[in-house]
This record gives structure tokens, sequence and C-alpha cells, in this order.
């Protein structure tokens, strides 16, 4: 799904050069979950913005979905991130003056569909985070978790091949981390490929792989042991007071 | 359909955008406006001063001065008037298709049968009966008068307004100063700007004349000169310069085919190397012929002062334009987080480009109403200032299509240089 191969990527200001990816190599396979860790400024959000194609490299390949994204033009590395990309920020980014229901739409206005095909999707998509009854809402109106789940929407909205979440949960106290996390999660079962960067070793440990940037470099994988998260395990990664208000709050939504 | 619907998607973009910062906008549309409605002023002017009266023939009509006088100190060489002789041979010369020898004059009218004694101050157009036709005059009612001679008179759509309520007038008999003539035409409103056949003595954008009477009659009757007139000699009135050199007449032809201008050329040399030869033209042969818009441009009709502020106003609407770009530099800055998620979520250059043009657009229509608002009050505030202005000051409707252009040309490059700028970063510095 996703291959990296030496990939560097160099900030260059008047006096000093910044190695912000050096030899990059990461390779994701469909349907994998993978966790992105480290030091901050280790390279984290350069390589999940050069994966998304928000930035440049300088050198190395980079092939995502069996397309080589080396000299595409914007129309194209655009078109990718519209189909093949779904994208999910730290502070959420929803444009606050638009409905709940228009921000989900965003992605789907530059793919062309029809009015009644980009209706279906979105209603869709929001149904799938327990939403699906706050289209009219403004973004200010929801909690911060429920702006995550909007956001998380959006990016599952255009059926996108991969998910990059940038810390997610950063933003959210624990009971709503947990109600986004169980939500990637249960993507992720249903086929969904997830790269997501986050400084919680706990949410780390949670996914099936793991791996650690340091010096812009790829450290040892693995760090964190995965959690089993079989039903007779599930007490250990999800308490009954957060499983239990979550399947509440989907049901009243 | 995907472009239409895009379409219809950045137009609501656009509004969105214009009501998250409704004073920022409203300055960017009046500084444009203000520099679109100068500049839209100026033009106009120019236009009524520049435009060409009466297109379909101006290239075929030929205004004609001459140096017929008697002595050597001719008050200009050549001059635009002529003397009753000069101008009679012109008229009788079988060149041009037609002709018309005129002078302006003035009386006091009031309607025979009114029983108000209220008398209208007219302006006359003596002349021969050839003007109507050589300037297209339309008429309303009636026909033009057959002679020279005679108790006729044409008059124009204002004094019958005045006069008649606007109603068909033609039999009625207007006093004029005292005489007695009968209408047998009534012209349709007429707009010659600039008034052509009378651009001499700062006339180039009055009105068209109240009353055309035979240039016969008017002499007979003795009405005076109300033009530029000089003579050679003393004469009691008018109704004895035909004999005189007594300059006060101008004289129009028209020609068939304007390659006979050098055959009219031949016989107005002809004619006053016979007045050389009989000793009444001790100066050098001079004679001139001018087509409407070569005489329109020697007596200047274009005011310098109105191009020259016309210049100045296209440098004011270069700063407004500056001025607006420099808001939306502003505008789009603040919207840099917005343009990031966009590019993000997969909206190419291309689409922020259309997004951004489209909200020009729509911005440019804005500012082109206000601009054209403001135009026209220019105009009238110019009026108030310059009453001569009054009948050049005017916004004709392909002014109203060029301001709303300019309005949308310039709320355009106004937007390029944000419009660079806020796509020349990488989507994660956007975002950031």
């Amino acid at each position: 799904m996703l291959k990296m191969n030496n990939i560097s990527r160099i900030y260059q200001s008047d006096t000093i050069q910044t190695h912000a990816l050096r030899d990059f190599s990461l390779n994701v396979k469909a349907g994998e979950f993978v966790a992105v860790t480290g030091p901050s400024g280790s390279g984290k959000s350069t390589f999940l913005n050069v994966a998304g194609l928000l930035d440049n490299f300088d050198r190395g390949q980079y092939e995502l979905d069996g397309v080589s994204v080396q000299g595409l033009k914007d129309d194209e590395l655009s078109r990718l991130r519209n189909e093949k990309i779904g994208f999910i920020f730290q502070n959420y980014n929803l444009i606050p003056d638009y409905s709940i229901f228009d921000n989900v739409d965003m992605p789907l206005r530059y793919r062309g569909f029809s009015a009644s095909e980009r209706k279906r999707r979105v209603e869709d998509a929001l149904d799938k985070v327990g939403l699906a009854s706050r289209l009219k809402y403004l973004p200010s109106q929801l909690s911060g978790g429920q702006q995550q789940r909007v956001a998380i929407a959006r990016a599952l909205a255009g059926e996108p091949k991969i998910l990059l979440a940038d810390e997610p949960t950063g933003n959210l106290d624990s009971l709503m981390a947990r109600q986004v996390m169980e939500i990637l999660h249960d993507l992720n079962k249903g086929g969904a490929t997830i790269i997501m960067v986050t400084h919680d070793p706990d949410q780390a440990r949670e996914v099936n792989r793991n791996v650690q940037v340091i010096d812009g470099q790829l450290a040892d994988f693995k760090i964190y042991a995965p959690l089993d998260r079989t039903s007779e395990n599930k007490a250990k990664t999800i308490s009954d007071t957060v499983s239990d208000t979550l399947t509440k709050e989907m049901a009243d939504a | 359909m995907r472009s239409n619907n895009m379409v219809a998607y950045n137009f609501t973009l656009a509004m969105q955008s214009f009501k998250r910062a409704p004073t920022l906008y409203f300055l960017i549309m009046l500084t444009l406006s203000i520099g679109v409605g100068v500049l839209c002023a100026n033009l106009a002017l120019v236009n009524s001063m520049a435009s060409d009266p009466i297109p379909e023939k101006s290239a075929n009509l030929f205004h004609i001065n001459m140096n017929t006088w008697p002595d050597d100190q001719p008050p200009d060489e050549p001059m635009h008037i002529l003397r009753y002789r000069d101008a009679m041979a012109i008229a009788a010369s079988d060149i041009p298709k037609r002709s018309a020898v005129f002078y302006a004059s003035g009386v006091y009218a009031r309607d025979i049968e009114s029983t108000n004694m209220k008398r209208f101050d007219s302006d006359v157009r003596a002349t021969t009966p050839g003007f109507f036709e050589l300037t297209n005059a339309p008429f309303a009612y009636g026909s033009a008068f057959a002679t020279s001679r005679g108790m006729e008179v044409v008059i124009g759509d204002e004094l019958n307004q005045k006069i008649f309520a606007g109603k068909d007038s033609v039999g009625k008999t207007l006093e004029l100063d005292g005489e007695l003539l009968t209408i047998v035409g009534v012209l349709k409103p007429w707009v010659l700007r600039p008034l052509f056949y009378h651009v001499t003595e700062g006339r180039a954008f009055n009105l068209t004349d109240d009353i055309y009477a035979p240039l016969e009659t008017a002499i007979d009757l003795g009405w005076s000169i109300h033009a530029r007139n000089s003579s050679a000699v003393d004469y009691a009135g008018i109704s004895e310069t035909r004999g005189l050199d007594v300059y006060y007449l101008q004289a129009w032809i028209e020609l068939e085919d304007v390659n006979q201008r050098t055959s009219m050329q031949s016989f107005l040399d002809n004619y006053t190397q016979g007045l050389k030869d009989a000793g009444e033209h001790p100066l050098t042969i001079k004679n001139e012929i001018h087509n409407v818009k070569e005489w329109l441009k020697v007596n200047k009709v274009v005011d310098q002062k109105v191009l020259a502020f016309t210049l100045a106003s296209v440098l004011f609407l270069s700063v407004c334009i500056f001025n607006a770009s420099s808001l939306l530099l502003s505008r789009f800055h603040a919207a840099k987080f917005e343009v990031g998620l966009r590019r993000a979520i997969g909206a190419s250059n291309r689409h922020m480009l259309m997004q951004g043009l489209t909200e020009s657009v729509l911005l440019g229509l804005f500012t082109g109403v206000v601009a054209l608002v403001l135009s026209w009050l220019f105009l009238k505030l110019s009026v108030q200032f310059l009453p001569r202005l009054a009948n050049v000051a005017v916004l004709e409707p392909k002014l109203l299509v060029l301001g709303m252009l300019l309005a949308l040309v310039t709320s355009i490059a106004s937007a390029l240089y944000p419009l660079y700028r806020a796509n020349r970063y990488t989507i994660s510095a956007e975002l950031k």
C-alpha cells in the first residue's frame, strides 16, 4: 500500500540545513494499523506530511497504492490525495462556520460526485462515527471528541485506501480519546489501512505494528508489545465504562 | 455537469467569504469603485468629446475654409467664416452631392394662436435647405423647407415641446421677432455630440438649434449674427451683407466620393485664382477643406485638460488596485488555513485559483455597479462646477459596459498577487 525507500527531506533556511527525514524507508501493507512514535522533532510529522503528499521530499522513492508519486503534477497529486488518502488531524481542522454536513462534504466536492451521491456518502460516513443525526450542527456545538469523529467521517467519506492520523487524540480527554481510538480500530478491522502518529505508548501498544522515528530515521520496530485485543481481554484495553458510554452516545445520536 | 457544480460551489464559497469579512470586502469594493468610477467619469467626457457625431458619413462631409479677405491683414488665415458671395459660389458648385450654408442667429418665438404672450428665447440656424439632408436631421413631422426663401421654418423637438407640448405643429404659425412664419417640419429629439456643424466659438457641445429658417429669409428679415463674424467694411444690418466683404457664413459640403476632395480643392483654388486675377485676392491662395474628424481635431474639441485628468485617473486606479491587493493579501493570509485544508483534502492549485477568481469576478460585479453609480455622481458634480460640460457629461450604454468590464478587470488584477502568494506554500506549511 505504501512503500518509501530512502526518503530524505531537508529544510533549508539561510544558515541552517535541517534533515527532517534521512534515508527513511517504510513499507506498509494493506490492512495494517501502524503507529508511528518518537520524540518531538524526530520527524514523525514530516513523515506523515510526505506520506500524505502534503510536503515534498528531496530524495528517494515513494509509491502509494502502486503509484509512484515522483514527478507527478499538482493536479495528479491532488487527485491522489482526494481519492486514496484520508486525513485526520490533531486539531480536527473543521471549518467553524460550515455545518457538519458541509465539512464532511468538502472533499467530495472536488471529486465531482453528483449531489445525491455526495449526500449518500456524507450520511454513511457520519453514520459510521455515530453522528448521523447532527448533520446541521456547527462544529462549535459539538464536543472535542465529536468534532474529531466528524473529521474522521470527512476522511472516510471519499472511501480512501489509507487513513493518515496525526495525533488524533492529542487534544482529547481520555474518555473521548478512547471513543476515537475505538472507531479507528473498528475501521481497521473493516480493512482500512491506518498510519497514526502518536505520543501515547498505550495507543501505540494497541495497534498491530509500531515504528519509532528518531532523528529522521526509523529506529527499532515493535518497541511496545501489541496488546491482545481478543474479546476475552477486551477489558484490558477498553474499560466497561468507556465502552458503555460510547455505545450509549452512538445510540443517542 | 461537474464544472457547473464547481462554478456553483465556488459562487457559494465566495458569498461565504464575503460574509466572513464584510467590512474588509466593503473597503476593497469601495477602493476599486472610486478608482473605476473616477476613470469612467473621465472616459465618459473623453468619449463624448472624441466621438464621431455622424459616423455614417463623417468621411464625406467637409467644412470649407478660405482666405478671401480683401486686404493683406486678415483676422485669420484662412477663415472658417465666409462672405456671402464665396459661400454661394460653393453652394452653386456641381461637385458636391449637397451643401449647406448657414449662420447662427436668435429670435424670440411664440405661437400666434396662443393667448399667452410668453416668448421663448430660441437659437436659430439660418440655412440653405441642404442642411437637413447633409446633417441627417431626423424629422418627426413634416419636412424641410424647399428653398432658401419663404416664410417657413423647421423647429426642434425642445421648442415644439415648450410651445406645442410635443404635438404635430406642422402648419402652425410662429411669431418670430414680430414676423409670422409657418412651421413646415418638426424634428425628433436630436443629439449631435459634438455639434460638428458648429464647433467653433466653444459651441462644440451646445444643443442642436431650436429653429431652422431659410437663409435668404433670415437675411432679409435682418436676423442678427449670433456667432463670430468679421467685416472689412461698415454696414447697417445683415440684409446689406450680400454684396459686402462681411464674413459670417459657414459652408459644409457632402461629397458622393471622398476622392472628389481633390476636385473640390481645385474648384476652390480656381475660384480664388479668378478673384486674384480680378485683383480681389491680395493674399496667397490658401483654401482648406476638412472632413468631420479633421475639423473636430483642428478645433481641439477634445479638451486637453480632460485628457490629462483621464491619464491621472488611470494612475489613481493603479493605486486603488495596489491598495485593494494589499487588503486582499491580508484576507488571503487569514484564510491560509482553509486554503491548506482544501488542498490537503483534494483541491488542486487550479481549483483554488478558480475559487479565488470566482470571488474576484463576483466582487468585480458588485464593484461595477457601485462604480457606475459613483461615476454618475462624479459627472453630476462636474457639471455643478463646470456647467459647460452639461451636454458632455453623459454615461452612454457603451460606457456602462466599459465600466463593468473595468471593474471586473481591476478586481481580478488586484487578486492575482494574493492568489499567487496563497498557492506558493507547501500544504503542510499552510496547515500549521
